[in-house]
């Protein structure tokens, strides 16, 4: 048996070399095409999702951590298990206690969830994006 | 739902066209483009009163699941299109819309064939072709002056105002958010937090609309049909609305629309487009207002990918175009969180 990533690099080119060019009609000939693109994508996706979920993790269990520093006893507590669906009811909240907060304590702990954002959506950059 | 039967156009055209006789139809193609709505270009060749006539005709039909699922109506559109005939925009000629999904499978209009082309400026050829419509110039200005007809347009006076006039103030930035986050909502698979910030940050820094102008809402190349670098028409009649003039300004500006070109839209150079801009329709570009547009347009280009793959997902489409779209939310958002600063 052919390891999965063999596999789909087959496909791929299958249908890059065999199959869409064979196809005369623009819509069925650019869906081909698009098959390709999207088998490429789930490649990379099989390889990496396992440390992705790992990484991203750590990442929110440190944040929910810091901002327990920082503002304390204000942190709304949840026993969402989800925990990405935790952190969007933590920024609503933080966007609609900004008053309450303070304009120094609001960017302080928007700051530390900008921080973790950007190493939430780095994990998923690498799968899907673009190389450059 | 069936995809509409050259059989079925025919006889419906018999009963719009009485006097027809020996109806056929040639050059029947489904575009690979519109997302939202299924698109037939055909010509129709009949006789009357003993005239041989022929008739290009494109017919937009309502999937039933389309991307912008209850955002876009055909009927608003058809309205639209049929408001805008008598002004100095350059629209396509609607002839008749049809609820009833017994004739077709769906609701449906049918309008006039325009000529030229929408070529699609993300391929390769695409860019090449409005980079070298960009060298001659001739269309780098009409491509302005298409939107200005928009822009300058006295909405009130030509009907437009049923599709809904903002209050004063943040109101209509806050309707759009509004709008783009309910399909979000529909949409959305799983949580996403770095969308969560963005929509927050956009509810919280609002601009103040200071002109109301009838917006087109997704003014770029691809969305106009073009003949002899001249726009021949505006197509895509989903997004319009009543409201702040500079949300097409920062359409336009943003980089999301250029792929890499030097070009705005892929065909204007920036420099061009302020100064002639300004100078048709008398407007001062707010820089700031774009800059908060252009983050609301990542959002929504964000809702419209979740919504897209959604519908893959729920096995509503088979087009693997959606499917493909899921791994452009992040990079999107990612445009999105560069813009604010993360």
């Amino acid at each position: 048996m052919l390891a999965a990533h063999h596999l789909l690099k087959e496909v791929i080119a299958s249908l890059r070399t065999v199959t869409a060019p064979a196809v005369a009609d623009p819509y069925p000939k650019s869906q081909a095409y698009m098959a390709a693109v999207i088998l490429e994508f789930i490649a990379r996706q099989v390889e990496e999702r396992s440390d992705s979920s790992k990484a991203k993790e750590h990442v929110l269990d440190d944040l929910f951590s810091d901002l327990r520093l920082l503002i304390t006893d204000k942190v709304p507590s949840s026993k969402d298990p989800d925990q990405e669906a935790r952190l969007c009811r933590l920024i609503e909240w933080l966007y609609t206690e900004k008053d309450h907060l303070g304009p120094e304590a609001f960017a302080a702990a928007n700051q530390k969830v900008r921080t973790a954002l950007r190493q939430l959506l780095d994990q998923e950059l690498k799968i899907a994006g673009t190389k450059e | 739902m069936a995809e509409p039967t050259q059989d079925k156009i025919i006889s419906y055209l018999y009963s719009k066209l009485p006097q027809a006789k020996d109806l056929s139809l040639s050059q029947f193609v489904q575009t690979a483009v519109g997302w939202s709505h299924e698109i037939y270009v055909f010509d129709a060749r009949w006789k009357e009163n003993g005239q041989e006539i022929t008739r290009g005709f494109c017919l937009r039909k309502d999937p039933g699941s389309g991307l912008l699922r209850n955002l876009s109506d055909l009927k608003e559109q058809y309205r639209v299109l049929q408001a805008l005939e008598p002004t100095s925009a350059p629209t396509p000629k609607v002839y008749w819309y049809e609820e009833d999904p017994s004739l077709l499978g769906g609701p449906f209009f049918i309008m006039e064939k325009v000529a030229g082309e929408a070529t699609n400026p993300w391929s390769k050829v695409g860019k090449q072709y409005y980079a070298e419509a960009a060298k001659r110039g001739k269309l780098p200005r009409s491509f302005i002056e298409a939107l200005a007809s928009l822009h300058n347009l006295d909405w009130r006076a030509a009907g437009l105002d049923f599709i809904g006039v903002p209050g004063p103030g943040a109101d209509f930035a806050l309707r759009e958010v509004a709008k783009w986050e309910s399909l979000i909502q529909q949409s959305l698979r799983k949580p996403e937090p770095v969308l969560t910030e963005v929509l927050m940050w956009l509810k919280a820094n609002a601009p103040q609309t200071r002109r109301l102008a009838f917006v087109h809402g997704a003014y770029r190349t691809g969305n106009l049909m073009i003949k002899d670098d001249l726009i021949s028409a505006i197509i895509d009649w989903e997004l319009q609305v009543i409201g702040d003039p500079m949300y097409d300004v920062a359409y336009v500006l943003s980089d999301l629309n250029r792929e890499g070109s030097p070009l705005l839209s892929c065909v204007v150079e920036r420099e061009f487009f302020i100064d002639t801009y300004q100078q048709l329709t008398g407007l001062t570009i707010d820089f700031d207002a774009c800059r908060y547009y252009e983050i609301l347009y990542m959002m929504r280009s964000t809702a419209f990918w979740l919504s897209a793959s959604g519908l893959f997902a729920e096995g509503k489409s088979k087009d693997l175009r959606l499917a493909r779209t899921t791994y452009s939310v992040p990079v999107v958002l990612n445009m999105a969180a560069k813009a604010l600063g993360f």
